[in-house]
């Protein structure tokens, strides 16, 4: 089997606070893997350090054969990354078309840009994304008049603009309706495969829904890997959640 | 070696106006975040009520150190309530609204008393010469120096000592929270402000007697004060005092060996490399990596 | 509206938003034939090449998000580029045969300093008064945007950098004319065709300089790098993760538009007939800001009408010395407003307007309600 994204004894420390310490994880290609673990666990760091946000002190990361941990961070989205925030982030006073089509980054360079799309080739293409993200009658309003529950659609839907091979999602479910989780849930069905996914989240219905294999974070070190039913039963992750009311209440 | 002891007394003397100007920039600056352009205009303003003073009530300097500083802190107090607080997370706009309202101090100034240069007399008390290290020095430029010092102190007390103080570091560190446990952030704002506004009032009537006062005195104070600010760290009263005294020395050292054109050049692109590479300032520690 | 046949939509849009900058030069074109005074053109056509300076901030500060308090520097680099070209022109009028500009003979300058010898070629000089300018802006955009400034921090360093230059410019009095500037200049004359100051030949160049600054302002943000450069300012580190190189696409824009403010400068030696340290001045500097942000900083035909409005409006008050001051605290207070409630400007204002007649007159028409009004920004 070989890894898709190969994190390696990755660590990381803030002011001396090791927030990742020694960080193992392996994704296969198409495979959509849920990242769980209680609150400061180093989830959301994981993920700062696989697309760039946040230098390790230490160890690799290495993505479709190319080592990411050196590289600036649009030169890791350019390899292939994509990343939705925990909280929403689109450009606020530009339309969603706009911010489906900023998204879209077919081309990079500056001049590459210089261009006018007067036949607007884009423009079917970002109508269509527009509609699996149930954003049609909002195309041409500023991002800033959604409501945060469109917003997360709004950014999801940027990221399959981007169409990057690896998708890290934070918490993409945060402030949906039950409804809104059930479609999210449908999307990312429909990802896996074609896209390598990694979702943090806090809701354990819907990891279940769509998750084959759960990797479980504690103390910024990985403390199980399995099946839903595998975690849920193994001793460890059960004291890391002891507390806090077990994991389906994290 | 007389002339390096000179230099060395010329250059604390420049810290210390320094150091007067910039602290009032600093707490404004490091605890609210605006970087107040209309800074040299309060200094002028506390300048000009150090004449108006002088020249219609027949006070004397320093005894009209508390009345100004309270008139320029009321100032500031309104501006604070009136402009200010209506731009919260616009840090951009707030330095464009307080230039607009440093023009306008400065304009209605050069319509009330017009823009010809005013004089203020030194206090009789100060106005001769020491001795301090076998040379004769200015007994008022001693007596800036101290003040400085003395309301460095004073900040640094009030700031750590007082409720007020823990207050408004409570809101640096996180106004949502600070507030949900009940502290009034519009007031402390408020209160910072003008205390920031009152202080650089009282560097304007210290200052006056040394320089002629015209409406457009300002404009040169907040660029060097804004600079001690930045070479400081935003966050660190210490740093302020810390990089006045050292830009001082600076200025002072490479007037004598160059001319002023050039040492002002020099010091701007200091600045700048350092904003760039250092942006938090030369004496606060990194917070994250 | 947003469903149907894109390809017509989008040149609709386009031709919407065009329509007011095509209306703005028409009007300009078209006021020598009413206004039959030189002196008066003279005035006009100076406003009309701050209203440039003032698109070029519009296209940095509005759409890049970047706050150049420095923006007159790259003015200034122009205006002297072309003050130098025409300086050298007048030599063996001025100064005899020795070849020197008179300011130098005074100062005992020898020879023709190096950098001074190509500027015998007008071509040289009108290119230079824009690729230097965009040049010195791209290395300093690549030295702050590569270092990650943002905010207030790049307004602070390209303020003091704008005003090293100035000193620079002020203390080596000998090669640059110093505190006087350069003053007695030749006529520009390009083609034959001579441009006196207050002629129409040079009312007719700024028009047409205008209006090609504010195409090719327009241009851009509409291409898709445009639309790039206004993501990074919305939220600059998000545009990372998209796989763009922010710092290029900033220094793409502060350069683009520190070689408007260039031509902008060139224009301003011709109207002006002379350069001076004053032309890239903080105060004329920040005037610019308060032009912009009064037009409304997003949009590019607004940023040029401030322009031209509130300096045309100082300018036609300073006649009277009393006025012009209660002016400035007018001003000062006019921007205070404008920083605090209309942060689009006037030009924010003229949209809501629209927006809202237009919406009236859906309402009376009895239409179906006005589901997504475009964002009419040019």
């Amino acid at each position: 089997m070989t890894a898709h994204l190969d994190l390696n004894d990755v660590s990381v420390s803030f002011n001396g606070f090791k927030a990742i310490n020694g960080l193992n994880m392996r994704v296969r290609k198409g495979e959509l893997r849920c990242l769980i673990g209680p609150n400061g666990a180093g989830k959301t760091t994981a993920l700062d350090i696989i697309c760039g946000k946040v230098k390790p002190s230490g160890g690799t990361v290495t993505f479709a054969g190319t080592a990411l941990q050196d590289l600036e961070e649009y030169e890791i989205a350019r390899a292939g990354v994509g990343r939705k925030f925990q909280v929403p982030s689109v450009f606020r006073e530009l339309t969603v078309g706009e911010n489906l089509e900023v998204a879209r980054a077919r081309r990079t360079s500056v001049v590459g840009n210089l261009r006018w799309d007067v036949r607007n080739a884009g423009g079917a293409h970002v109508e269509r994304l527009a509609e699996l993200v149930g954003l049609t009658e909002q195309l041409d309003r500023p991002a800033a008049y959604l409501s945060h529950g469109q917003t997360q659609w709004l950014e999801i839907g940027m990221l399959v603009a981007q169409d990057a091979e690896l998708i890290l999602m934070d918490e993409p479910t945060a402030g949906m309706t039950a409804q809104e989780t059930r479609k999210t849930a449908e999307l990312f069905a429909r990802l896996k495969g074609r896209h390598t996914l990694i979702v943090v989240e806090h809701d354990m219905g819907f990891v279940k829904a769509i998750g084959d294999v759960i990797s479980v974070m504690h103390m910024g070190q990985m403390l199980a890997e399995g099946t839903a039913a595998e975690v849920e039963a193994h001793p460890e992750v059960r004291r890391a959640y002891l507390g806090s009311g077990g994991i389906s209440h994290a | 070696m007389d002339q390096f002891i000179e230099q060395i007394i010329t250059g604390l003397s420049i810290g210390s106006i320094l150091l007067l100007v910039a602290l009032g920039l600093s707490i404004i600056y490091g605890s609210m975040g605006i970087i107040n352009l209309a800074h040299g205009e309060f200094v002028m303003l506390g300048a000009y009520a150090a004449w108006v003073f002088h020249t219609y009530l027949g006070l004397g300097l320093l005894a009209s150190l508390v009345p100004i500083f309270l008139v320029v802190a009321a100032f500031g107090w309104v501006i604070e309530r009136f402009v200010l607080s209506l731009l919260n997370n616009r840090p951009l706009d707030t330095i464009l609204a307080t230039w607009g309202v440093g023009i306008m101090l400065q304009q209605a100034v050069r319509l009330m008393v017009g823009s010809e240069l005013r004089y203020v007399q030194l206090p009789p008390a100060l106005s001769g010469s020491m001795e301090l290290f076998g040379l004769s020095v200015s007994s008022y430029r001693m007596f800036l120096f101290i003040v400085s010092l003395a309301l460095f102190a004073a900040t640094w007390l009030l700031m750590n000592r007082t409720t007020v103080g823990m207050k408004l570091r409570a809101i640096i560190q996180d106004r949502s929270v600070a507030a949900s446990f009940g502290v009034n952030a519009k007031r402390v704002y408020a209160l910072t402000f003008a205390y920031g506004a009152g202080l650089a009032g009282l560097a304007g009537a210290l200052v006056s007697p040394l320089k002629s006062v015209s409406p457009d005195m300002g404009t040169g104070y907040v660029v060097d004060a804004f600079m001690v600010v930045v070479l400081g760290g935003v966050q660190s009263l210490a740093g302020t005092v810390a990089s006045a005294f050292i830009l001082g020395e600076l200025s002072g050292g490479i007037a004598f060996l160059q001319n002023d054109t050039v040492a002002k050049a020099i010091v701007l692109l200091a600045i700048v490399v350092l904003i760039r590479f250092r942006p938090e300032g030369l004496f606060t520690a990194r917070v994250r990596a | 509206m947003s469903l149907n046949g894109s390809t017509s939509n989008g040149l609709q849009r386009l031709t919407a938003q065009l329509a007011p900058l095509l209306i703005v030069c028409a009007l300009v074109f078209a006021l020598p034939v009413l206004l039959n005074n030189d002196f008066l053109l003279n005035k006009v056509a100076r406003y009309l090449v701050l209203g440039i300076l003032t698109i070029s901030l519009g296209l940095s500060w509005g759409f890049g998000g970047i706050l150049n308090l420095g923006q007159a520097m790259s003015f200034g680099l122009g205006s002297y580029a072309m003050a130098m070209a025409l300086k050298l022109k007048t030599i063996p009028v001025h100064t005899g045969a020795s070849g020197l500009p008179d300011f130098m003979v005074w100062n005992n300058v020898q020879a023709l300093p190096w950098f001074w010898v190509p500027f015998r070629s007008l071509p040289f000089a009108i290119a230079a008064g824009m690729i230097v300018p965009a040049l010195v802006a791209a290395a300093l955009g690549w030295f702050m945007f590569r270092g990650r400034v943002t905010g207030v921090y790049v307004s602070i360093i390209t303020l003091a950098t704008m005003v090293v230059i100035n000193l620079v410019i002020i203390d080596q009095q000998s090669y640059t004319g110093g505190f006087n500037g350069i003053t007695d200049l030749a006529q520009l004359e390009i083609f034959g065709v001579a441009f006196d100051a207050y002629g129409r030949a040079t009312y007719y160049l700024v028009a047409g300089c205008m209006m090609l600054s504010l195409l090719v302002a327009f241009a851009f943000t509409k291409s898709r790098a445009g639309l790039i450069v206004q993501a990074i300012r919305d939220h600059e580190s998000r545009v990372r993760y998209f796989g763009y190189d922010v710092a290029l696409y900033q220094i793409f824009v502060f350069a683009l538009s520190a070689a408007i403010a260039g031509l902008a400068g060139m224009l301003y030696t011709v109207v002006m007939e002379f350069a001076s340290p004053t032309f890239l001045g903080v105060q004329l500097s920040l005037s610019v800001v308060v032009w912009c942000a009064v037009g409304g900083r997003q949009s590019l035909v607004g940023s040029f009408l401030g322009a031209v409005l509130v300096a045309g409006m100082q300018g036609a008050l300073s006649e009277s010395a009393a006025f012009l001051e209660t002016w400035t605290l007018v001003m000062g207070a006019l921007f205070v407003l404008v920083v605090l409630f209309l942060p689009k400007g006037l030009a924010g204002l003229a949209q809501v307007v629209w927006r809202w007649i237009v919406q009236r007159r859906q309402a009376a028409g009895g239409v179906a309600q006005g589901v997504g009004q475009t964002e009419g920004s040019t």
